[in-house]
């Protein structure tokens, strides 16, 4: 039993490192690359890896500066959000975005959100979605725990010490709940894009035929709000709507 | 003298029209065969006659005419008792032609007393800049032996329209930044010059001037340019130090001179020098000169400019000079920096020295000496003064240059010095602290920040938990085992809670029942089985009642759960004394006194009171 536990603990921890062999040998390849001034070559290692499924916050942040390097602005914008969606406190990220946004030809008056709204997402940014849905399941456990020493403990004191000790960790569970959702939403599902043509017009309607209403240029980031076919209804950063065509765009 | 000159030709005038002579009148009309384009000629017609109508010619409409300037002349002479008079009309025409070609000046007419004269037609082939002057025929003479002696041929004043002319030589058309261009202003010239007025620069847009010294023109020297003779003098020579890059063009320099020139012809009778320059009169006429615009190409320095870069460009040498290297507290070292060779130095910036802290530096002493040319040197002295004592280290300054030969950015650099300062310390204590501000990072530009090294920790993306059916389980699970633990613990509560009040409820029957049972013991005459069925029936009434296990009977137990039920004091004692006296029976089976019939009474009446209280 235990060799049996053994074998699959050293299983769990050597598969990923088995799959990724050749990952991080393209991955410091693209590194050299990079450094020896080979951007677009970079950028293209990086975006593949990106591609087959591996995430890291360099990875992403890496893609961005060789994205910036090569010239194309609007896919460092890109891989500098993706980035930040995984280190929302990086410094650098942070630096290289703004530097990045600084050539987006179009400028909005934002909106500011909430500061609960922007405070409830970088929280739960702060660590991954398994490792929140970790913590509320462990949470969970222990109010219950606690609400069994309710239930049964016959002295007074304890009894009222392990209700309020059980609500809490209740209540604590659930806000990790949602904090796991929240970053599951953020990171796999994001309704945020970054426009990469270099101009596209938007519409009143999906189609051709609804009348212009602005013009974005890429490295404008939007607000993906509904999709149609291959139009998709975005919400500008100064609150305005419009439908633009869904090839001109891609997801955080 | 010119209003001498023209009394004298109205007497002769007076004369003339005495003796009327019939001459035949003649037309005629000099003219260029080639000018170029811009400058002004002159096309003169005389006419032997005076009075009468002349009709101009039809100037072609793209030229621009001026005058005519109409002279008239009468010589009268005496040839053996007979006199002849001979006069003259001049009329003068400026034209100025803007675009090449050849043209044809028409045929002009005069018309007197019934004659009608009529001059040629010529042509005239206009070139594009100033080629026509060294084709145009005429004689240069230079002004210094111009006095007096007039070789102007024909009867017209020597007078051409690119006789004069201006030009700015510069030394080369392609330069850096900052590179020096020499340039010289130097005046052409075929024709008598009586001298220069209103010599105007442009404002050299784009350039900084210095004027060099230039020794004033005086005297014209004689130069042959392409088999023509002319004469040449230096007007201004100095340096244009450009600043800004591209295209510059260099807008021309204007000026007037004053051209001498005669507007009497020439007479055989009055054919010697004194008569010439007497009657023929020599007027001065302003004529306004301009030079060609040059166009100069400047070229930025390359990019990035290094820091020690102070503006120098040329190919300079640097050598430094420490007055002393030992010296004492507060007494004062000069440092000479001095920068040699050809290029902008007068542009040339401070070189940037970082003196160690303690000594004291002051604003340099800056010398420039810059000969004529371009070539010469920059001097910068430093007045140091040491504030303690000590050994110092002055590092080698390091002043990188533009070269533009080399095209390139050069790092001259001199050599560091030791400086020992020695003195008393008292001294080096009095002295002012030293004073260092402090400076903000210069920030050049902004750019990303470079990438992260290290393997990148990458991770294959998983399904998350929580769209995971698994994980929503988990949660089901843990309550649905925290529900059986809980209902668990419930039975478990429940059944210990029956057991004890099953107990309470049976122990009065029980107790009776031991009673009973003592009461028929003590019957058959067994009197030591009826005690110890008495205190069993005791025992167990109240370790049934007080929900304690047997084991835990003892006699303090149970005061101390009768008093916690609220049982009188009284009732304990009489427990005491039953408990007491069967225990003594048990021990000592014939006792006196109470019988043991009177004891199972007491106990009964016992039982029955503490049943009623702890009920």
């Amino acid at each position: 039993m235990r060799r049996a536990i053994a074998i699959i603990i050293i299983l769990i921890c050597s598969l990923p490192g088995v799959v990724s062999q050749s990952a991080a040998e393209r991955y410091m390849q693209a590194g050299g690359l990079y450094s020896s001034g080979d951007y677009s070559g970079a950028a293209a290692i990086y975006r593949q890896l990106y591609e087959e499924g591996y995430r890291s916050e360099d990875l992403l942040y890496n893609a961005g500066n060789a994205f910036f390097r090569s010239g194309d602005n609007a896919s460092a914008i890109l891989f500098y959000e993706r980035a930040k969606l995984r280190a929302p406190a990086d410094e650098d990220i942070d630096y290289n975005l703004q530097i990045a946004r600084s050539r987006v030809t179009d400028r909005f008056e934002t909106v500011p959100r909430l500061f609960f709204a922007r405070w409830f997402d970088f929280l739960s940014l702060l660590v991954s979605t398994n490792s929140w849905a970790m913590a509320a399941l462990v949470m969970f456990v222990v109010s219950l725990l606690l609400a069994l020493i309710f239930l049964t403990k016959s002295r007074a004191r304890g009894r009222l010490l392990s209700f309020w000790l059980a609500l809490t960790a209740l209540i604590l569970s659930a806000v990790m709940i949602s904090l796991a959702l929240r970053n599951n939403s953020l990171i796999n599902n994001n309704k945020r894009a970054v426009i990469t043509c270099s101009i596209v017009t938007g519409r009143s309607a999906p189609g051709e035929n609804g009348s212009e209403l602005f013009v974005l240029h890429s490295g404008t980031a939007v607000t993906v709000e509904q999709e149609l076919g291959k139009f998709y209804e975005v919400k500008l950063p100064d609150g305005n709507k419009g439908w633009v065509r869904g090839d001109c765009m891609e997801k955080i | 003298m010119a209003s001498m000159k023209r009394y004298i030709l109205i007497l002769f005038n007076l004369l003339a029209a005495l003796a009327l002579n019939a001459q035949e009148v003649n037309l005629t009309v000099d003219a260029p065969e080639r000018a170029a384009a811009g400058e002004r000629f002159r096309i003169v017609y005389t006419v032997n006659a005076t009075g009468g109508q002349f009709s101009p010619p039809a100037f072609d409409p793209s030229f621009s005419v001026s005058g005519p300037q109409q002279s008239t002349s009468r010589n009268v002479q005496w040839i053996n008792g007979e006199m002849s008079s001979v006069s003259t009309t001049t009329l003068i025409y400026y034209v100025v032609a803007t675009m090449p070609g050849r043209y044809t000046i028409p045929a002009a007419s005069f018309e007197s007393k019934n004659v009608t004269v009529s001059a040629p037609a010529r042509e005239i082939e206009i070139v594009a800049g100033g080629a026509a002057a060294s084709q145009s025929q005429g004689q240069v003479q230079s002004q210094g032996q111009s006095q007096g002696v007039s070789q102007a041929s024909g009867a017209q004043a020597a007078d051409g329209g690119t006789d004069v002319s201006l030009r700015l030589h510069v030394s080369t058309r392609e330069v850096y930044i900052g590179q020096p261009v020499s340039a010289t202003l130097k005046l052409y010239t075929r024709v008598n010059l009586s001298g220069i007025n209103e010599l105007k620069y442009p404002d050299f847009k784009g350039f900084l001037r210095e004027d060099l010294e230039t020794p004033e023109l005086r005297s014209l020297e004689t130069e042959v340019i392409d088999g023509v003779q002319y004469g040449t003098g230096v007007l201004q020579r100095f340096l244009l130090y450009p600043q800004i890059s591209g295209e510059i063009r260099i807008d021309p320099v204007q000026m007037t001179a004053m051209v001498q020139q005669r507007t009497s012809m020439r007479d055989p009778f009055f054919d010697d020098p004194f008569f010439d320059s007497f009657f023929s009169g020599v007027s001065t006429v302003p004529r306004s000169v301009s030079s060609l615009p040059v166009t100069i190409r400047v070229k930025p320095l390359p990019e990035p400019r290094p820091a020690d870069f102070h503006g120098a460009v040329g190919s300079f040498t640097l050598s430094s000079d420490l007055s002393k290297s030992e010296v004492e507290v507060n007494d004062a070292i000069d440092l000479t920096i001095s920068i040699k060779g050809s290029g902008n130095l007068n542009l040339s910036g401070e070189p940037g020295i970082n003196f160690p802290q303690g000594i004291e530096k002051y604003d340099p002493e800056v010398t420039v000496r810059s000969s004529g040319t371009a070539a010469g040197s920059k001097t910068f002295k430093y007045l140091l003064i040491p504030r303690n004592t000590g050994s110092f280290e002055i590092p080698p300054v390091s002043y990188t240059v533009f070269d533009p030969q080399q095209q390139k950015y050069v790092t001259l650099r001199s050599e560091g010095y030791s400086i020992t300062v020695t003195g008393s310390g008292d001294q080096a204590e009095v002295a002012a602290p030293v004073y260092v501000p402090g400076e903000d990072v210069k920030y050049l530009g902004q750019d990303i920040r470079f990438i992260r090294s290290g393997n990148g920790s990458l991770t294959l993306v998983r399904q998350p938990l929580v769209k995971t059916t698994y994980y929503w389980l988990w949660f089901v699970l843990a309550l649905f085992v925290a529900s059986v633990v809980l209902l668990l613990r419930r039975e478990q509560l429940r059944r210990n809670a029956d057991l004890t009040g099953s107990r309470n409820r049976k122990a009065a029957r029980t107790a009776r029942r031991r009673l009973a049972k003592a009461k028929a013991l003590l019957g058959s005459g067994m009197t030591e089985q009826a005690n110890s069925e008495l205190s069993k029936a005791l025992w167990g009434y109240l370790a049934d009642k007080l929900s304690m296990p047997q084991s835990q009977i003892t006699r303090e137990n149970c005061h101390t759960g009768m008093r916690a039920r609220k049982v009188d004091e009284g009732l304990i004692t009489e427990f005491d004394s039953i408990i007491s006296v069967t225990e003594y029976s048990q021990y000592a089976p014939r006792t006196e006194g109470e019988s043991p019939a009177a004891l199972l009474e007491r106990a009964s009446l016992l039982i029955g009171k503490l049943d009623n209280v702890l009920d």
